[in-house]
């Protein structure tokens, strides 16, 4: 299978702290895949590494094929991305944030206006278009910052937890994308905390203290640790069996 | 009320403080050089103003005027041989001029001989720059001193020269210094903010994942605070103009021409010191390392030969300071840019430096 991400030996150290220490990690095309861990685990350090945001101590990354950061004029406009932080406009409406994401990207001034009203539809905002972001619910913003990342059809999606902070219902409409989304093609690269959120991935890599600990199939993890501990465990249990594995 | 609790927010405070090591450097170096600035800007006299003085008569008594004048601070004395087109002295750098004509001590002394009947007297003739009223105020009062020294109530008359044809007043030369301080404040600090709010709320990093180019970040950025520099200029002429009745000797095109440059060098300021803050109250407590050397130092509120020797050099360092010179140069010289070269070249040398530095520091918060 083709890759659309490969990140081969990363390191990354912020004074004493190794955030990134040694990851290897492949990317299918046409994948979810999650990568998830606790709080400071390094998930954020690493997808910063990939989308050429951060640079590193050593290693090689490689996106959509080309070398990153020599090769990310090749990536641009194919690369959609959602930062932790929501990254929007607060005193743009809805539209024009889309319209001047949808205008860097290079997308003609014709086709912008019907992809915004489509994305919209899709994330269920065409009520607030003409809306401030920054009056925007938490939610809302979050919709909206996914709607940015996805509005120029990248090939490839960096989602940087993108369903923290939303409710139950919300976060089950969010993985409904994801999956429209993975079915249309795009490969999506996504980091969460909640350990519940890795069973709805193509495959999962839990992280660490800066390392990769294991990947796999979702299906595949459960059955090694019902292998070893007997039952049906929950990815939270699969997590918290490798850590403790890792400790040892 | 609970004394612990007070406490207890006082304390947090001071100890958010404490984890934001450059805002305690921020709030430690501003008022200090607040205080500076206030302090010693504006010692109250001015000082060193370029006279030349071409004394046609040669004579004692003409002598003890000029020495008279060269014994007073106010001015730095030239003398010139006869023949000078004054006018031209003054476009290249002189402030004022002083003729002493041919017959001016036989006249002084003929109206003793004659008695008070007579109307005889010895003229001075006075070419003055008056596109800064202060100044022209300064060099009045002390050629009136220098005449005063050679006998009270002696009678000379002095002829007055405008060079501009009108008299200016502070206003008319003060309309250059608000446009060039508005498009400073408003474009430096703007941009300063709206950077920092990038980087704040993240929208950078969709920037630079983005196909878009530093230069094109920053060109945006100019020709959109270039157009609002435009707009406010258009209204402070327009005010001037309507409500003070202000004299606008030169072409309003250079003038929006010189403006729009000033106005690029002010957004590549901005855009470079953003890098010196990573959040929204540190960008602001920047802003009086802008607006203080510019309000104190850039000849906006008191000409440079106000400000004491040891601080003058400083003043070359505020890009006001070229950017006044051009801009009066222009609107109230009645001058073409090219024609004030010190004030134009500092004006471009600003916008250069800060574009380029601009682009640096943008390269190093991408990186960051």
């Amino acid at each position: 299978m083709e890759a659309a991400v490969e990140v081969q030996g990363a390191v990354k150290s912020f004074g004493l702290v190794r955030a990134v220490d040694g990851v290897d990690l492949r990317v299918f095309r046409g994948e979810i895949y999650g990568l998830v861990g606790p709080s400071g685990a390094g998930k954020t350090t690493l997808i910063r590494m990939i989308c050429g945001l951060l640079g590193r101590d050593a290693g090689e990354v490689r996106v959509l094929g080309h070398p990153i950061p020599e090769g990310k004029r090749h990536v641009e406009g194919r690369l959609g991305y959602m930062p932790q932080e929501r990254a929007l406009y607060r005193d743009l409406t809805v539209e024009e944030n889309l319209l001047f994401f949808g205008q860097l990207n290079g997308m003609p001034r014709g086709e912008i206006r019907d992809r915004i009203a489509e994305i919209l539809e899709f994330m269920r905002l065409s009520h607030l278009a003409v809306h401030l972001a920054g009056n925007l619910s938490g939610g809302e913003k979050q919709r909206l910052s996914l709607a940015c990342a996805l509005l120029s059809k990248p090939e490839l999606l960096v989602l940087d937890e993108p369903t923290v902070g939303l409710d139950p219902a919300l976060r089950q409409e969010f993985w409904e994308h994801f999956h429209e989304l993975k079915d249309e093609g795009h490969t999506i690269l996504l980091t969460t905390h909640y350990l519940e959120e890795a069973g709805r991935c193509s495959r999962v890599g839990f992280m660490r203290a800066g390392r990769l600990q294991v990947e796999g199939l979702p299906a595949e993890l459960q059955a090694r640790v019902a292998q070893a501990v007997g039952g049906t465990p929950s990815m939270e249990e699969v997590f918290l069996f490798f850590a403790r594995k890792g400790v040892e | 009320m609970s004394a612990a609790r007070v406490w207890a927010v006082t304390m947090r405070v001071l100890r958010q403080m404490r984890h934001d090591v450059r805002l305690i450097a921020i709030m430690l170096v501003v008022p200090s050089l607040a205080m500076i600035l206030f302090g010693f800007s504006f010692s109250g006299d001015i000082r060193g103003v370029r006279l030349a003085v071409i004394d046609e008569d040669r004579t004692d008594l003409t002598a003890e005027i000029i020495d008279s004048l060269k014994g007073d601070p106010t001015f730095r004395v030239t003398e010139l041989p006869p023949g000078q087109d004054p006018e031209k002295l003054l476009l290249s750098g002189y402030q004022a001029v002083v003729r002493l004509p041919d017959k001016f001590t036989s006249l002084y002394y003929a109206h003793f001989a004659m008695g008070v009947a007579t109307e005889a007297h010895g003229t001075l003739h006075l070419w003055l720059d008056e596109s800064d009223p202060q100044i022209a105020a300064a060099v009045r009062a002390g050629v009136a001193e220098a005449l005063m020294d050679i006998g009270e109530g002696g009678p000379v008359e002095i002829e007055e020269h405008p060079l501009y044809g009108v008299e200016v007043r502070f206003i008319d030369s003060f309309a250059p210094a608000i446009m060039g301080y508005v498009v400073t404040f408003i474009c430096s600090l703007l941009t300063l903010l709206s950077v920092v709010r990038e980087k704040v709320d993240g929208t950078f990093e969709r920037l630079w994942i983005s196909p878009l180019r530093r230069g094109e970040f920053i060109l945006g950025y100019v020709i959109a605070f270039g157009m609002v520099a435009l707009v406010q200029s258009g209204l402070i002429l327009g005010l001037g103009k309507l409500v003070f009745d202000i004299v606008i000797n030169g072409s309003v095109f250079w003038a929006l021409v010189c403006i729009i440059l000033f106005a690029v060098g002010n957004v590549g300021l901005g855009t470079f010191l953003s890098a010196l803050a990573q959040t929204e109250s540190q960008a602001i407590l920047l802003f009086p390392l802008v607006v203080l050397p510019s309000v104190l130092l850039s000849g906006m509120m008191w000409p440079l030969q106000a400000i004491p020797p040891v601080l003058r050099p400083l003043a070359y360092l505020v890009p006001l300071t070229y950017g006044n010179r051009l801009l009066r140069a222009v609107m109230v010289k009645g001058l073409a840019p090219w024609q004030e070269p010190v004030g134009l070249a500092g004006v471009l040398g600003f916008l250069v430096l800060t574009v380029a530095l601009a682009s640096v520091s943008l390269r190093a918060t991408a990186r960051e």
